[in-house]
C-alpha cells in the first residue's frame, strides 16, 4: 500500500556545476495527495533539483524513482509520459493563439487532423471542475496573468499529469488570485495528485502545504510536516541563523515635496499607452510604496522619473524643478538615485570590475576624472571605502562584477546609489524597483535597512515592488497601480491587505470605501 | 548520437594557447586541401609563406603590407569594443585615399602648401574626411536606429565606386596613356622610409596609434564609456551616457584610423591613386581585429602576419598562377578556425561518449 502512495523518490542526488555543488546528496519524496513545499533561498538548489526531476539536467550521482520505476537517466519527453508537469515562473504561452491551441500544442495526438471542438470541450470541462472561468476560445493576450497561469495548469491536467511542479507561482498574482490558486491546488491534491510547491515565502508554506522540505546551499536541512513546525523555525533552517522580522523605522514627520508627477502619460516599448495620467508626490523623509501586479506600468513609471523614457504629456518635477523629458544624465545630476529592476546588465555591467561598477554613474565628475582621463588613485580610494562600508564581499576590487553573488551585486548598486553624487552626498530622491527580488533573507534585511536609513536621514523614496509584504512593512504611504492608473493612495496605518488586493485587481479606492 | 554542449569554467592560459595552436594547425591543414584543389603543392605554398617572414626583403614587404591592415584594424577594434559593427573599414580607407590624393593633386596645381607641410596636411585630411564618412553610419544608427552593418557595407560600395569615377574621369593623368591612374605623387607627398630599412614611416604611425588606442580604452573617460556601452546598452543609458555622442565620437576615430590606412597605401605603397588600390585591407582588418581579441598590442604582429600572407599570395600568384581569391579564402579559413577555437574555450562538447 505504501508503495502505491509514493509518486517520486529522489535518492542521494548530486549535481555539480563548475565551481559549485548545486545539489549535494539530496533526498526528496512526494506522496499522492500531498502538497509538498520545497523551501529555500535563491541559489539553495530548489530549481536545480526540479530540473533534474523533469529531465532537463543530467544528474552526476543518485537515483530517481517515479511511481516505482527507476528513471534515473530520462529526458523531459519521458517525464511528460510519466505524468510530470512543471509550471514555470515565467509563463510560456503563445499570446496570439487561443487557450485551447496553446494547451494542445506539442501533443502527440492528434497526429494530423485537429478536432478543435472536442479539445475545447475538454478544456472547458476541466476548467469548470476547478471553478475557473477560462474561455477555451480566448486568445492568450486577452487574459490576465492569473488566467494565463490557469491555462498553464490546464495544459498539464489535459495531459493527465499527476506530479505537478509549481515554481514560485504567486509572484505574479494578486492576493485574491493567490487565494483562488490555493483552493484549486488543494482540490487537485485531494484527487490524488502530488504537488511540489517551490517557494521562498514562509507564509505560503503554512497557507497551502502539507509537508515542507527545506534546502540550504544545495543540501536538504529538514523535511517536516507543516503542522509540526513554526515560521521562526523554518526561517532559521532556511537561513542558518535566527531572523528578525522587524525593521527599525523611526517616526519622522515628512518634509517638503521632492518628487511630483502631474498627469503623466507615457508609452511602453510596444507603443501602447502604459501610463494613463499618473499624479503622485513623494516628500522628504517619506517612502511611497507602489503596489501592483507585474506589468501594470511600474517599469515605465520608474523610467519616466529617471529620464530613461519620454513622457507624451504631463510633468515630472523634482525638488521644484521641471525635469520633464530631460536626459538621464541631467536627472542624475539633480541627485536622483536609481536602483533598477535589472540588476545585471543595467545596475551593474557584468564584464566591468567591481571598482568600475562602483563609479558607473559618477565617473565623469571630479575627483574621479578630469576632462580626458580617469583618476584611478581617487577612484580606488573611494571604492575601497565603499567596499568596506557596505560590506561587499569580493576578493579584489578588480574582480569582474559577474563573478559576484546576487546579494553582493545588489550591494554594489546600493553602495553606489545611496552614496549619491560626489560633493552632493545623500540622494534627494531614490527610485527603487524590486530592490530585494531574488535576494536571500540576509541581503534583503540589509537592503531594506539601508533604504530606511536614507529615509530617516532625509531622502524621499519611491519604492516599487511586487512583494506586498515589503510594501506594507516599509512604506509610509502606499499607492496601487493598475493598468497605468493609480487606484488610490493610503497611509500605511490605514492600509488593509484586502483593500490593496482589490485595488491591484482594478477596483478604485473610492468604490471600496463606498 | 547525442550532441551535448556545456559551459566550461575558467581555463588556464596555457590550455587556451594549446587550443589556439591546435586550431591554427587545423587551419593550415584545411588550407593544404585548398591549395591542392587550386593545383599548388601545399608544401611549396607554405614555403612561400615562411619565406615572407624569413627573407629580409620579403619581410620588409610583409610589414609594409601589414601597415594599412594594422591601422584599419585598430580603428575597428575601438568600434567593436562598443558593439558598433563597423564593416565599413574598406570604404573609409578609400575615403582616406581620396582625401590624401585630393590634397596632393590640388597642391600640384596651386602650390599653396609648402613641401614640409604637405604630408601633415594629407594626414589630417585623410583622417577627417574618412572619419566624417564613418560618422554617417553612426548618426543613422543613433537617430534612426538603422543597423550599422547595412549602412557601413553600402557606404563601402559608394566610396569604392566614387574613387573609380575620379580615377577614370576628372583625376586621370593626361600623360598616362589612357590608363586609369592619377598623376604620380611628388617626393614630398611620399612617406619616407624608416632609416636603414625598406619599411615606411607608416609603421611608426601604426605603433603610436596602437599606444593611443590602448590608453584611450583603458585610461580615458571616453574609453570607459565605450566599454560600458559595449557590454550593456541599457547600463550605458542608465549611466547617463549619450549614445549619439559616443557613437559619433567612436566612429570619427575608428573611420579616421581607416583613413590613415588609406594614406599609407597611396603615400607608402603605390605613390599615386588607382582603382582597387586596396585588395580588401578593410575586410582583412576585421579578421585581424577579432583574432587579436580586440587587443591593440596584438593587432601589430597579427597585421604583419596577414601582410605576409598577402606577400606569399603574390609570390604564388606570379610563380604558380594561384588565383588571388584563394589567398582571401585562406584568410577566411584562419578566421573560422580561430572562432571555433574561441567556442571550444568557452564550451565543452560531448558527442556520444566522446568528450572534447
Amino acid at each position: 500500500m505504501r508503495e502505491n502512495k509514493e509518486l517520486v523518490r529522489m535518492e542521494n542526488i548530486v549535481k555539480r556545476f563548475p565551481g559549485v555543488v548545486a545539489n549535494d546528496h539530496v533526498n526528496f519524496e512526494l506522496k499522492r495527495g500531498e502538497i509538498h513545499a520545497l523551501l529555500g533561498e535563491n541559489g539553495a538548489g530548489k530549481t536545480t533539483l526540479m530540473n533534474i526531476l523533469y529531465g532537463l539536467y543530467n544528474l552526476d550521482e543518485g537515483r530517481i524513482i517515479v511511481k516505482g520505476k527507476d528513471i534515473t537517466h530520462h529526458s523531459p519527453k519521458d517525464s511528460i509520459k510519466l505524468g510530470i508537469g512543471m509550471v514555470h515562473q515565467n509563463l510560456k504561452l503563445i499570446p496570439s493563439h487561443t487557450v485551447t491551441e496553446n494547451i494542445i500544442l506539442g501533443l502527440d495526438r492528434p497526429k494530423f487532423f485537429l478536432n478543435l471542438k472536442e479539445a475545447e470541450r475538454r478544456v472547458k470541462e476541466l476548467a469548470e471542475k476547478y471553478g475557473w472561468k477560462v474561455d477555451p476560445k480566448a486568445k492568450i493576450w486577452q487574459l490576465s496573468i492569473g488566467e494565463r497561469q490557469q491555462v498553464e495548469i490546464l495544459k498539464l491536467l489535459y495531459r493527465n499529469a499527476d506530479i505537478l511542479i509549481m515554481d514560485e507561482p504567486t509572484s505574479v498574482l494578486t492576493p485574491q488570485e493567490t487565494k483562488q490558486l490555493f483552493s484549486s491546488l488543494r482540490k487537485m491534491a485531494k484527487e490524488g495528485r502530488g504537488i511540489i510547491y517551490i517557494t521562498h515565502k514562509l507564509d505560503e508554506v503554512f497557507a497551502v502545504c502539507d509537508r515542507v522540505t527545506v534546502m540550504r546551499r544545495g543540501r536538504v536541512v529538514a523535511t517536516k510536516p507543516v503542522s509540526g513546525t513554526t515560521k521562526e523555525e523554518l526561517a532559521k533552517l532556511m537561513v542558518g541563523r535566527p531572523v528578525l522580522f522587524r525593521i527599525e523605522k523611526r517616526e519622522k514627520p515628512p518634509g517638503e515635496i521632492i518628487l511630483e508627477l502631474r498627469n503623466v502619460r507615457a508609452l511602453n516599448d510596444k507603443g501602447l499607452l502604459a501610463l494613463k495620467g499618473i499624479s503622485l508626490n513623494v516628500r522628504r523623509h517619506e517612502i511611497l510604496g507602489i503596489a501592483g501586479v507585474a506589468g501594470n506600468g511600474q517599469r515605465e513609471l520608474a523610467e519616466v522619473i529617471t529620464g530613461l523614457r519620454k513622457v507624451i504629456s504631463g510633468k515630472v518635477i523634482i525638488d521644484g524643478r521641471d525635469v520633464t523629458n530631460k536626459s538621464p544624465r541631467k536627472i542624475l545630476e539633480e541627485g536622483v538615485a536609481f536602483i533598477p529592476e535589472e540588476r545585471i546588465g543595467t545596475g551593474v555591467v557584468p564584464n566591468l570590475t567591481v571598482a568600475e561598477n562602483l563609479i558607473l554613474r559618477t565617473y565623469r565628475y571630479k575627483p574621479f576624472s578630469n576632462r580626458i582621463f580617469l583618476n584611478f588613485r581617487s577612484i580606488f580610494k573611494h571604492v575601497d571605502e565603499l567596499i568596506k562600508r557596505f560590506d561587499i564581499v569580493t576578493p579584489d576590487r578588480n574582480l569582474k562584477a559577474k563573478f559576484l553573488s546576487g546579494g553582493n551585486i545588489q550591494r554594489v548598486v546600493i553602495a553606489r546609489e545611496l552614496t549619491g553624487m560626489p560633493n552632493q552626498g545623500l540622494p534627494k530622491l531614490i527610485v527603487a524597483v524590486h530592490p530585494t527580488r531574488g535576494l536571500d533573507v540576509g541581503a534583503t534585511e540589509y537592503v531594506r535597512n539601508a533604504l530606511i536609513k536614507c529615509r530617516n536621514e532625509g531622502s524621499a523614496i519611491l519604492l516599487i515592488s511586487e512583494d506586498l509584504e515589503e510594501i506594507m512593512s516599509m512604506s509610509d504611504r502606499i499607492a496601487v497601480i493598475y493598468e497605468g492608473k493609480i487606484m488610490g493612495v493610503l497611509p500605511q496605518t490605514q492600509a488593509k491587505v484586502e483593500d490593496i488586493g482589490l485595488m491591484m485587481g482594478g477596483v478604485p479606492l473610492e468604490e471600496i470605501k463606498r | 548520437m547525442m550532441l551535448k554542449i556545456t559551459r566550461r569554467g575558467s581555463i588556464s592560459r596555457s590550455f587556451s594557447a594549446l587550443i589556439t595552436s591546435i586550431f591554427l594547425l587545423l587551419a593550415f591543414l584545411a588550407g593544404s586541401a585548398l591549395f591542392l584543389y587550386a593545383g599548388v603543392n601545399p608544401v611549396e605554398a607554405y614555403y612561400a609563406v615562411v619565406q615572407s617572414f624569413v627573407n629580409p626583403l620579403l619581410l620588409a614587404e610583409s610589414i609594409t603590407r601589414g601597415i594599412p591592415i594594422m591601422l584599419v584594424s585598430l580603428g575597428l577594434a575601438i568600434a567593436f569594443r562598443m558593439n558598433f559593427w563597423n564593416i565599413g573599414g574598406e570604404g573609409q580607407l578609400y575615403m582616406g585615399m581620396f582625401a590624401a590624393t585630393g590634397v596632393v593633386l590640388w597642391n600640384l596645381e596651386t602650390h599653396v602648401i609648402p613641401d614640409l607641410l604637405l604630408l601633415p596636411v594629407m594626414f589630417l585630411a585623410s583622417f577627417v574626411v574618412a572619419g566624417l564618412w564613418g560618422v554617417i553610419a553612426a548618426v543613422l544608427r543613433a537617430k534612426l536606429e538603422i543597423n550599422e552593418v547595412l549602412t557601413t557595407i553600402m557606404l563601402n560600395y559608394i566610396a569604392i565606386l566614387f574613387v573609380d569615377y575620379l580615377v577614370y574621369g576628372p583625376w586621370k593623368d593626361p600623360h598616362g596613356y589612357g590608363f586609369p591612374l592619377t598623376k604620380p605623387f611628388p617626393p614630398s607627398a611620399l612617406l619616407p622610409s624608416i632609416p636603414g630599412t625598406h619599411v615606411n614611416m607608416g609603421l611608426a604611425i601604426g605603433i603610436i596609434a596602437a599606444f593611443l588606442v590602448h590608453v584611450l580604452l583603458s585610461r580615458s573617460k571616453i574609453g570607459f564609456e565605450i566599454r560600458v556601452t559595449g557590454d550593456s546598452f541599457s547600463a550605458a543609458r542608465y549611466a547617463g551616457i549619450s549614445y549619439f555622442k559616443i557613437a559619433t565620437t567612436v566612429m570619427m576615430i575608428s573611420a579616421g584610423l581607416a583613413g590613415l590606412a588609406g594614406l599609407t597605401i597611396v603615400s607608402g605603397i603605390i605613390g599615386r591613386l588607382r582603382p582597387r588600390a586596396s585588395p580588401g585591407y578593410g575586410y582583412t582588418g576585421i579578421i585581424v581585429a577579432w583574432i587579436s581579441g580586440l587587443n591593440p598590442w596584438l593587432i601589430i604582429p597579427v597585421s604583419i602576419l596577414f601582410g605576409g600572407l598577402l606577400v606569399a599570395g603574390d609570390t604564388l600568384q606570379s610563380a604558380m598562377r594561384l588565383p588571388f581569391a584563394i589567398t582571401q579564402v585562406f584568410q577566411a579559413l584562419i578566421l573560422i578556425f580561430v572562432i571555433m577555437s574561441e567556442f571550444l574555450k568557452k564550451y565543452r562538447i560531448q558527442i556520444g561518449g566522446v568528450k572534447i
